[in-house]
């Protein structure tokens, strides 16, 4: 018994340790020299976690099927123009954008959250086609040359360079899987699961349906929100085709599905899997994007719990057999 | 003054309702498919516009006539869309209730990649001697795509009702959608008329892409956008009813032109999703629905 105890309280030490060493590794790696190309993977990878984790929030907690990420990304990327065309600087524009995000969330959630199922699904795919239309026309900042389907520079950002962005997407993925945590082990969260499994059963004891919801849709909507206005601040222009473009939901549901929605490690483990494919075959063009959609087809089909969710039934299997052998 | 502007109108409002026409037939597979199966098919608008990318290149390649090209387009596609419901979306459905929606939209990751790896981003066009130019239809004169594509409508909508309502496997189809317990229960293999209903739908959405080409240019990611409009076709039209489609497509033609001619060609795409999404969060039920 003693022996036990103290193996779970080092187990917990370590659990305290691993993440911090691991995320002050991360943060000096542009400092000890590491090449630009690794920074790159990992800057694309923190987005696209934050994304994932994100979406992983909505889909896999709280049944919201959610098919419109690019609006959320594409309204923070074209606030992030507007603040810092107005010379205010970058940071500000991260902030700002993340906040429109969220509020932009909060207005859509009143219709959509009315549609159920496919409806929604379908109701909040149409969002960013809007979104793109409405940039189509309107110029938030007025001009010849710019704007409409010219998109525009990302001013404010000339001094910044690699290292920058990379911290930026760091800060971002991490926020986004200790949100995870904080929401999850909330009475959010618990609210969450409930709704879930059935909103019927939720409402009927106590749970505020809509309000949960809402404060799901909304916390991601930042999140979400922010990390495509980090991603803008990399790539330094923004044209309404590309921002509104249903990349930014392959990815995050792509990595998702793949690792395993409705854990938290899923998404980083999909993550992983979506950049690597991507930077190992972007030679090849649209080639990775064709692997992970034959992957998340025959995921869905053979293992629809994702790859965490698989291991961890698997280990579970193996652990009570081992417990049964082992005790007594 | 009022004879001026109803002149000026009798264009737009022409072309509308012959726009109306294709866009009901794209989202007659949809339609179908979500009748039958409740399943939404997110890879609809591209396995159509994957119908068009086929049609371009037949016509490409050897110079096949891209009507003529669907003697072979509609036994591919038919042949896919059962081979896609039998193997793949069966399964999906036994798995979650998310698992049809993200399994279909990874078939239209698949497609989407494929057609940019084959042809490349850049716009196509499918073109045909006889859809060129205009054609007079005494009041004003419309592109003979347009009417061409309306014409094609009609045929597929006749075709396929009088198939529903005469033939067995059409009989069958509509109990499945109606009660799968009960068919069964009469003896209708439901999973092999599913698949067959999928497969009528795939055949309808090779039609609607070879028309849509002639009509408009395309590009791999054009999907997304008509996936959109044909379910906004549906929920205005409401489920099962053809003639419900039919208008359904015609309120969005309508909608698409007469935004054009009002506001500019910019405004139109916006006006067309917009109604869809008020629509969709007023009577998600559909408006001519049951």
């Amino acid at each position: 018994m003693d022996v036990e105890r103290n193996m779970k309280v080092s187990i917990n030490q370590s659990r305290l340790i691993l993440p911090v060493v691991l995320v002050v590794v991360l943060a000096v790696f542009p400092i000890i020299g590491t090449p630009p190309a690794w920074l790159l993977y990992l800057f694309h990878f923190f987005i696209y976690l934050a994304m994932a984790n994100m979406w992983n929030l909505l889909a896999g907690y709280s049944g919201l099927t959610f098919l419109g990420p690019a609006a959320l990304v594409g309204l923070a990327g074209y606030t992030l123009v507007i603040v810092t065309w107005n010379d205010l600087p970058f940071y500000l524009g991260i902030i700002v954008g993340g906040v429109v995000a969220a509020a932009f969330a909060a207005l859509i959630a009143i219709p959509t959250f009315r549609m159920r199922g496919i409806y929604f699904a379908i109701g909040t795919l149409v969002v960013p086609e809007v979104l793109r239309n409405v940039f189509y026309v309107w110029k938030p900042i007025p001009g010849d040359f710019i704007g409409g389907g010219a998109g525009y520079m990302i001013k404010g950002i000339e001094g910044l360079s690699l290292t920058e962005f990379y911290w930026l997407a760091l800060v971002t993925g991490i926020v986004s899987i200790l949100v995870m945590r904080l929401v999850l082990r909330s009475k959010l969260g618990l609210g969450l699961a409930a709704i879930r499994d059935s909103d019927r059963a939720a409402a009927s004891s106590g749970v505020d349906v809509f309000r949960s919801k809402l404060y799901a849709f909304v916390i991601a909507g930042f999140v979400m929100g922010a990390a495509g206005a980090i991603f803008y601040i990399y790539q330094g222009n923004i044209q309404p085709k590309e921002a509104f473009a249903i990349k930014w939901l392959m990815y995050p549901l792509v990595a998702t599905v793949i690792g395993g929605m409705r854990t938290e490690e899923g998404p980083i483990v999909g993550t992983t899997i979506v950049v690597f494919l991507y930077f190992l075959l972007s030679k090849y063009g649209q080639l990775s994007l064709l692997i992970q959609g034959v992957i998340l087809v025959i995921i869905m089909l053979l293992v629809p719990e994702g790859i965490v969710g698989f291991v961890r039934r698997k280990t579970k299997n193996y652990q009570s057999i081992l417990q049964l052998a082992t005790r007594r | 003054m009022s004879v001026e502007v109803l002149g000026d109108l009798f264009r737009p409002i022409i072309m509308g309702v012959l726009l109306g026409g294709l866009f009901a037939l794209i989202a007659l597979g949809l339609s179908m498919v979500f009748g039958v199966m409740k399943l939404i098919n997110v890879a609809h608008g591209d396995l159509m516009i994957f119908g068009a990318y086929f049609a371009y290149a037949l016509m490409t390649a050897w110079g096949i006539d891209p009507i003529l090209s669907l003697t072979m387009g509609i036994p591919l596609w038919f042949g896919l869309g059962f081979a896609i419901q039998k193997y793949i979306m069966s399964r999906a459905f036994g798995i979650s209730m998310e698992a049809p929606l993200i399994i279909a939209f990874g078939i239209s990751l698949i497609l989407q990649s494929l057609a940019q790896i084959i042809w490349s981003p850049y716009n196509r066009g499918l073109e045909a001697p006889y859809a060129l130019g205009y054609i007079s239809l005494g009041i004003t004169s419309v592109p003979r795509t347009y009417l061409l594509s309306f014409i094609a409508a009609l045929v597929v909508m006749l075709v396929l009702r009088e198939f529903l309502r005469r033939s067995y496997l059409g009989k069958a189809i509509i109990a499945a959608s109606q009660d799968r317990r009960g068919a069964e229960l009469v003896g209708i293999n439901t999973g092999r008329v599913y698949a067959f209903a999928f497969a009528i739908a795939m055949a309808t959405a090779a039609v609607a892409g070879v028309f849509f080409g002639l009509t408009f240019t395309f590009t791999p990611t054009s999907g997304v956008g008509y996936l959109v409009i044909a379910f906004g076709v549906i929920i205005i039209g409401g489920l099962g009813s053809m003639l419900g489609t039919f208008i359904g497509g015609i309120v969005l033609g309508l909608t698409q032109t007469l935004s054009g001619h009002f506001l500019g060609a910019a405004w139109q795409m916006l006006f067309v999703y917009l109604i869809v999404f008020v629509v969709l969060a007023v009577r998600p039920q559909g408006i001519f629905g049951r």
